[in-house]
């Protein structure tokens, strides 16, 4: 772990990270992995990843409609917004 | 009469013989609430909506479980036209157009949602110190921490302001701070309680459980918490028990399992002492104790904080100050309008849990992290599976110690993760886990955990009811609450 690969987590994070914490960020997060590192060590061959502890999930439904639009209330609590969209800085030119 | 440390039936009854009105409960509440304001324990009272439905109460007949019975809910779950922050400055604003299915059910019953509680940001904490909204005080005494995430709803639990709060348990949320404030708490199953309204944390680890004075408590509360949900696909279309039903059958006969690993020579001697008194005294309630073996548990922590943050940096992607919470000022295009707002609008805790999680899911490593630490996961419950073949349940510590002073965990975060040690095993298997009172250590309580099999909470309950009908642990209260 290394500043340059906290700059590219945080930039994949959308995160701008306090250049006088920068030192303790990477500290930080060196210690965590390090402390997680130890996983390493366990025989996990042939072991099929657990997900959830629920194995049976995702029930399906019919597919009806079972909620109303609520369009306006959503747009209203908002940031910003017009009639019909959540409105950002434009996008293209 | 005072209300004051009273259990839900206690109110129960009161209201039933009209010893009190509903709209005097509701009032004697918000007292004790703003005299006590310096627990901190709320974030935001829903007084008004409050009194008028106390007011309703005593005017028409009503057949819910718990009418009237005041709960302050944890702001993790989003409550309908009241504020919902979930300890966080991104959503400081932010209010939810809809319930929960934990709050509706709850409501539905009769309960009346008095506010809302302080937690950790994002419920991602054990100190309750990284709430945007400040520390919550133990009301065991000055300084102290109520644990957390939960800690606002156990401090008011604990206050005996209100006797049920609702917590989140992701690694030991509703049973850290439980113990840290001497009540119970029950974190079920997963699936049992729904997650649909319940701001997202850690998607396969996070459940929704009671936090009250006593197991009884937990037991009435959980009923109605319960439910089938289409809206949560991880819900568990099981039979629903009574839980109430079987909490005075005796116990005798119930195999009870000790973890081998864990090691509790490491622990402060009182916190042994006084797990060894609680064994003696199932041991007089007929119970028996079997030596167990979890051979991976010890690698529960470092799993947990491979999972969690992977989770959590995904979960919390939603948080861009485009749909609903803060926004950041006049940014100067999209890029810029996420990574202002978040950076502005999250905290430390949660801006280090969103990195580690990005790094364990990004390209080329998340193999060697998060896929790995999955098949760890697997390890460790098909551990549990083993053992609960030869036992009925597992005790253990819930914590590793009696409550500490904010601040003393330093800036070291593996020293605070570590706090969760003997609660994160339960949430990576699925598995139903609660913490009761069972000693004080200088004056302040310290709490036992017990572990059940999947879907088997009735047992738990039965367990811990039985231990309080024959001790008072749970029944101390802390010095010093204003009534």
């Amino acid at each position: 772990m290394d500043k340059k690969t906290v700059t590219t987590i945080a930039h994949l994070s959308r995160l701008s990270l306090d250049e006088k914490n920068e030192d303790k960020i990477t500290k930080d997060l060196e210690n965590i992995i390090k402390f997680v590192d130890q996983l390493d060590e366990v025989n996990t061959k042939n072991v099929e990843p657990l997900a959830s502890p629920l194995e049976k999930t995702a029930k399906t439904r019919a597919d009806n409609v079972t909620a109303k639009n609520r369009k306006e209330i959503f747009l209203e609590r908002s940031p910003k917004s017009n009639d019909d969209y959540f409105l950002v800085p434009r996008v293209v030119e | 009469m005072s209300i004051q440390y009273k259990s839900i039936k206690e109110l129960k009854n009161m209201l039933d013989d009209r010893v009190i009105s509903h709209t005097e409960l509701i009032q004697e509440t918000f007292l004790n609430i703003k005299n006590n304001s310096g627990l901190n324990a709320f974030i935001t009272l829903n007084e008004e909506e409050s009194i008028k439905k106390a007011d309703n109460l005593d005017n028409i007949l009503s057949s819910g479980s718990l009418a009237g019975i005041p709960i302050a809910q944890k702001d993790l779950f989003c409550t309908k036209d009241l504020k919902t922050t979930c300890g966080s400055n991104i959503l400081s604003n932010f209010i939810p157009p809809y319930s929960a299915t934990v709050i509706e059910n709850l409501e539905n019953a009769g309960c009346i949602s008095v506010g809302k509680t302080n937690m950790d940001e994002f419920a991602m904490g054990s100190s309750n110190e990284t709430s945007f909204y400040g520390n919550v005080q133990n009301p065991w005494g000055e300084n102290l921490v109520p644990g957390g995430s939960s800690g606002g709803s156990a401090a008011a639990v604990a206050a005996g302001i209100v006797p049920a709060a609702t917590g989140t348990d992701t690694g030991g949320s509703i049973r850290q701070p439980a113990s840290l404030c001497g009540i119970s708490g029950l974190k079920p199953t997963y699936g049992r309680v729904s997650r649909w309204g319940m701001i997202a944390f850690a998607s396969s680890l996070d459940q929704a459980g009671p936090m009250a004075r006593t197991a009884e408590d937990c037991a009435l509360l959980l009923n109605e918490m319960c439910s089938h949900d289409e809206k949560d696909t991880t819900s568990i279309d099981e039979a629903i028990p009574d839980f109430t039903e079987n909490l005075n059958s005796s116990i005798q006969g119930l195999k009870i399992g000790l973890v081998k690993e864990f090691d509790l020579s490491k622990l402060d001697n009182n916190v042994v002492e006084v797990f060894e008194e609680s064994k003696k005294h199932y041991e007089s309630l007929g119970a028996e104790f079997i030596e167990i073996s979890l051979p991976n548990i010890s690698l529960s922590v470092p799993t947990y904080y491979v999972v969690a943050p992977a989770e959590c940096s995904s979960n919390l992607s939603r948080f861009d100050g485009v749909k609903f919470g803060k926004r950041c000022d006049s940014p100067k295009d999209l890029e810029e309008l996420y990574i202002k707002t978040r950076s502005e609008g999250f905290g430390d805790e949660v801006k280090r849990r969103i990195l580690i999680g990005s790094y364990v899911l990004s390209a080329g490593f998340y193999d060697a992290y998060y896929k790995k630490a999955q098949q760890v996961r697997r390890l460790i419950k098909n551990d549990f599976d083993s053992a609960f073949k030869s036992v009925d349940i597992i005790m253990s510590p819930t914590t590793r110690g009696a409550a500490f002073e904010a601040g003393s965990k330093g800036d070291d975060p593996i020293q605070m993760y570590l706090e969760d040690l003997f609660t994160i095993p339960a949430n990576l298997a699925g598995l139903p886990a609660m913490s009761i009172p069972n000693g004080m250590i200088n004056n302040k309580p310290i709490g036992l955990q017990l572990i059940g099999n999947f879907l088997d909470e009735s047992r738990l309950l039965q367990a811990a009811h039985n231990f309080q009908i024959s001790t008072d642990w749970h029944l101390k209260t802390p010095k010093g609450i204003k009534s």
